[in-house]
């Protein structure tokens, strides 16, 4: 006998407001609706409201974790408009700032995947990790969430004191290639829970669009920080992990050793960046006249693409801001993964797709 | 305009989209006046194994919506312009299921409609609520 379990949108077990109906034949999961919007504030509208410089502000609050990517993408697109260029030393502080952004993400998610599996030992050894790069971004920006980094042609602040983030950064790589990458990877308990669990095979992947980890556990090897540089990535030297199995232990491993990466190219961005000035030098007057016109900016979030349009009437506020989330594209993957799956393992599921509907309802 | 970006129109070119595209602001843009064909285009790209970004609607002030297509071709950004003809476009969903939403959204923001659909479920709005939300001259009443 089948029977439909709804889920939500406000429910104690869903850490944000969505919700899911499943229906179930035993325990088994048959078919899966999705339903959003219950975050939806009209953010795109909003901004074609403000002007360029209250547009930053306004972005940074589409999602309170990958908070630092939507101003950097609407500036980017910006820039590229108005051409106030930033200097070398901001593209690298811009490079820190994001993957301290990805740490942080990555961090979160694999808390909440550890805590799903039963693995609370994990949770909070992941959450005490966060806490650590929390403070790192702190300490660059004075800020532990919506870190106010970017502005047109440069950012807001330096990093004074690299030396203190580098600390960080050592304890961090220590932590995960010690305890979580071991047990994400070769821990009977998690393999147990997660392997050939909510699989999402590449052609499903592609067809639907999927982005960042999640795409990248099903085997598609796509990261715009590596086939489209922004800021200063085309300078520096990582890996993007890859996987083939497209299940939940493959998201896994992608996002673990994501982490790994991102402490890579971290280390590499504060040994190699230039000194000088950390914001494009105009004159005052032409500073925020942006010219008509429409660009698109992409950058590679925690969660996968970021894709910002922005159409410019030569105003000081923009005609049209577009934003396209990562979570936008991913979460209508979730029926496909969680179809033909035990009902106890579709909260896992879920996760381990690591949605934002902060992000996805704007 | 470099080398490089030469070659790379000759490139789209001869992969049969078409001549006129043009490299401004972060995409390459193909904005002819005449309509496109959406779900000729669509083919076309998911047969070079291009990967469906986004679509970006925009009004216009004779009241149609304006429609940017979002490509990734390589890790090349490739944005086809085109328009609504009474509010109405093809759809390119069962073509391409990853703009199933965003047609569903573009739907509920700019009140297009998308001929072809089997159907168009609610996704930001819930059943019985306007359409068009996002357009100006609505909010403005």
């Amino acid at each position: 006998m089948s029977y439909r379990i709804p889920i939500g949108p406000y429910h104690p077990a869903l850490e944000e407001p969505y919700k899911l109906e499943l229906i179930c034949d035993g325990e088994t999961v048959v078919d899966a609706n999705l339903h959003i919007g219950f975050n939806f504030r009209g953010i795109e509208y909003l901004a074609e409201r403000r002007n360029y410089l209250q547009g930053i502000t306004l972005v940074e609050r589409v999602c309170g974790i990958c908070s630092n990517v939507h101003s950097l993408s609407f500036c980017q697109s910006v820039e590229q408009l108005n051409g106030a260029t930033p200097p070398e030393r901001a593209l690298y502080i811009r490079v820190i700032l994001a993957e301290l952004e990805r740490l942080h993400s990555h961090f979160l998610w694999a808390g909440i995947a550890a805590k799903l599996i039963g693995f609370k030992t994990i949770f909070m050894a992941c959450f005490t990790l966060r806490e650590k790069v929390m403070d790192a971004l702190s300490a660059i920006s004075g800020n532990r969430v919506n870190y106010g980094m970017n502005r047109i042609g440069g950012v807001n602040r330096d990093i004074m004191d690299p030396s203190s983030v580098m600390s960080i950064l050592a304890e961090m790589e220590r932590e995960i290639t010690r305890t979580i990458i071991p047990i994400f990877l070769e821990d009977k308990t998690v393999e147990s829970r997660c392997k050939g669990v909510g699989i999402l095979t590449e052609e499903q992947a592609i067809a639907m669009g999927a982005v960042g980890p999640l795409a990248r556990a099903s085997g598609v090897p796509q990261d715009i920080r590596k086939s489209a540089p922004y800021a200063a990535y085309a300078d520096l030297q990582f890996e993007v992990p890859v996987e083939t199995a497209g299940d939940v232990r493959a998201r896994l491993v992608v996002h673990a050793l994501e982490m790994l990466e991102s402490c890579k190219i971290i280390r590499q961005a504060l040994t190699t960046i230039p000194e000088g000035p950390i914001q494009a030098t105009v004159s005052s007057a032409g500073k925020f006249k942006v010219p008509a016109g429409t660009a698109i900016s992409r950058v590679e979030a925690p969660r996968g693409e970021v894709l910002y349009q922005i159409t410019s009437n030569g105003t000081d506020i923009p005609e049209r801001v577009r934003v396209r989330t990562p979570t936008f594209m991913n979460m209508a993957t979730v029926r496909f993964t969680v179809i033909g799956q035990e009902l106890a393992d579709s909260p896992l599921i879920q996760a381990s797709c690591d949605p934002c509907y902060s992000c996805t309802d704007r | 305009m470099t080398t490089e970006a030469t070659s790379f129109e000759v490139t789209l070119q001869e992969k049969g989209l078409g001549s006129g595209w043009a490299w401004s602001n972060g995409s390459w843009w193909l904005t002819p006046t005449e309509p496109l064909d959406v779900r000729t285009m669509t083919e076309q790209m998911r047969a070079l194994g291009a990967r469906f970004l986004c679509m970006t609607a925009t009004e216009r002030t004779d009241k149609e919506i304006r429609l940017d297509y979002q490509w990734d071709l390589d890790g090349k950004l490739l944005s086809f312009v085109t328009a609504t003809s009474s509010n109405r476009i093809a759809t390119i969903a069962d073509l391409c299921p990853a703009a199933d939403w965003v047609e569903r959204e573009t739907h509920e923001y700019f009140a297009v409609e998308f001929t072809g659909r089997k159907h168009t479920q609610p996704l930001m709005t819930r059943a019985g609520d306007p359409i068009g939300i996002n357009l100006h001259k609505e909010v403005a009443k």
